[in-house]
């Protein structure tokens, strides 16, 4: 099954103890949004574009809170600058969930090819930032997994999701 | 008559005591030449236009403080967004001191729109306590208000500058991180 269900994976990211969310949703994610907005435990803040997200992001973390940022690929695109400088540079460990637009019109073979798709991995493998696929409820461990690399290294790390997130 | 910039942050950093003060781009430039202290930071560097947005994510994060943010008005518009976030979310503890010299100063000093106005700006973007100060006297006379007034603040101050202006570092992030960190307690 694709996409992986939005309350198990507020469920992982309260078990990792991530205090905040800066989302700025996309359409694949606004049932994991809607879902961390339940949450007793995490904070939920969204802000007007994902550089500004990154920037509020660090600012929590260097205030000692642990938060995640979620936004779509082509937002990654336009934050690239505060990611540099925020994440990177500073070597503040975000964990950042994105999302891949144009993922499943990819793997179905639908023309044109959307350019988001194209550039999502490559864009991540250029700023040098580890990454592991969430296309289900089979791949949640690499939430985790991620977390603890971004951790122990001390550098944004990256979640790619393929698919929408279910109810 | 606009103030003399430096003479603003004499004023501020007589009357600072514990506060977060968060600094960006040429309009800060001088910051260092009055103040030196555990929780300066200068945010020169991480990301053009995102000094509020880092700094409205720290006094989120630490609301017994109060976190300052010394920004150019050029800077804000790298991200007007932020005053929108900063409307929806702002906390009592954060304050944003808006240099307003009506120029992009690092870049040579192009003008912004005149037409731009920064207090209208932000009561539209939703943030209540918006207030113009024009005069260093009226400054002094409101700062212990401001530093010690549930928020958030957000005041314009119409600057000029005819001091020389330090060297501009881009490097030691890693380091300007761990210092204010450590100045938190956190590390």
């Amino acid at each position: 099954m694709n996409g992986a269900s939005a309350a198990r994976t507020v469920a992982v990211i309260e078990d990792l103890g991530f205090t905040d969310v800066v989302s700025i949703p996309d359409g694949e994610s606004r049932h994991l949004h809607r879902a961390l907005l339940e949450s007793p435990e995490i904070e939920v803040y969204s802000p007007t574009r994902e550089g500004e997200g990154i920037a509020l992001a660090a600012g929590l973390w260097v205030g000692g809170r642990k938060p995640l940022v979620i936004l779509q690929n082509t937002g990654l695109m336009e934050a690239g600058d505060a990611l540099r400088g925020c994440g990177i540079g500073p070597s503040i460990p975000l964990l950042l969930l994105v999302g891949w637009r144009g993922y499943p019109g990819a793997m179905s073979g639908t023309l044109p090819m959307d350019s988001a798709y194209t550039y999502t991995e490559p864009l991540i493998r250029a700023w040098e930032l580890p990454h592991r696929r969430l296309m289900s409820d089979e791949d949640l461990g690499v939430i985790g997994e991620m977390a603890a690399v971004a951790e122990g290294t001390s550098k944004p790390a990256v979640v790619v999701y393929g698919y929408g997130f279910t109810p | 008559m606009n103030m003399e910039r430096l003479d603003l942050f004499r004023v501020l950093a007589e009357r600072r005591t514990n506060e977060v003060v968060i600094t960006t781009m040429t309009a800060t430039l001088q910051w260092p030449l009055v103040s030196s202290h555990p929780l300066d930071f200068d945010f020169l560097a991480f990301g053009m236009g995102h000094a509020s947005d880092f700094g409205l994510g720290l006094a989120l994060a630490r609301p017994e403080r109060k976190v300052i943010v010394l920004k150019g008005d050029g800077g804000l518009l790298m991200s007007l967004g932020s005053l929108v976030t900063m409307g929806r979310y702002g906390p009592p503890n954060l304050l944003v001191l808006l240099l307003e010299n009506r120029s992009y100063e690092m870049t040579g000093g192009q003008p912004i729109s005149p037409k731009a106005d920064f207090v209208a700006l932000a009561r539209g973007a939703g943030l209540d306590n918006v207030e113009r100060i024009d005069a260093l006297a009226a400054l002094e006379a409101e700062l212990p208000r401001l530093l010690t007034e549930p928020g958030p603040h957000f005041v314009v101050l119409p600057v000029v500058n005819s001091e020389p202006l330090p060297p501009v570092a881009h490097t030691d992030h890693t380091e300007r991180v761990a210092r204010l960190r450590r100045g938190l307690g956190l590390d």
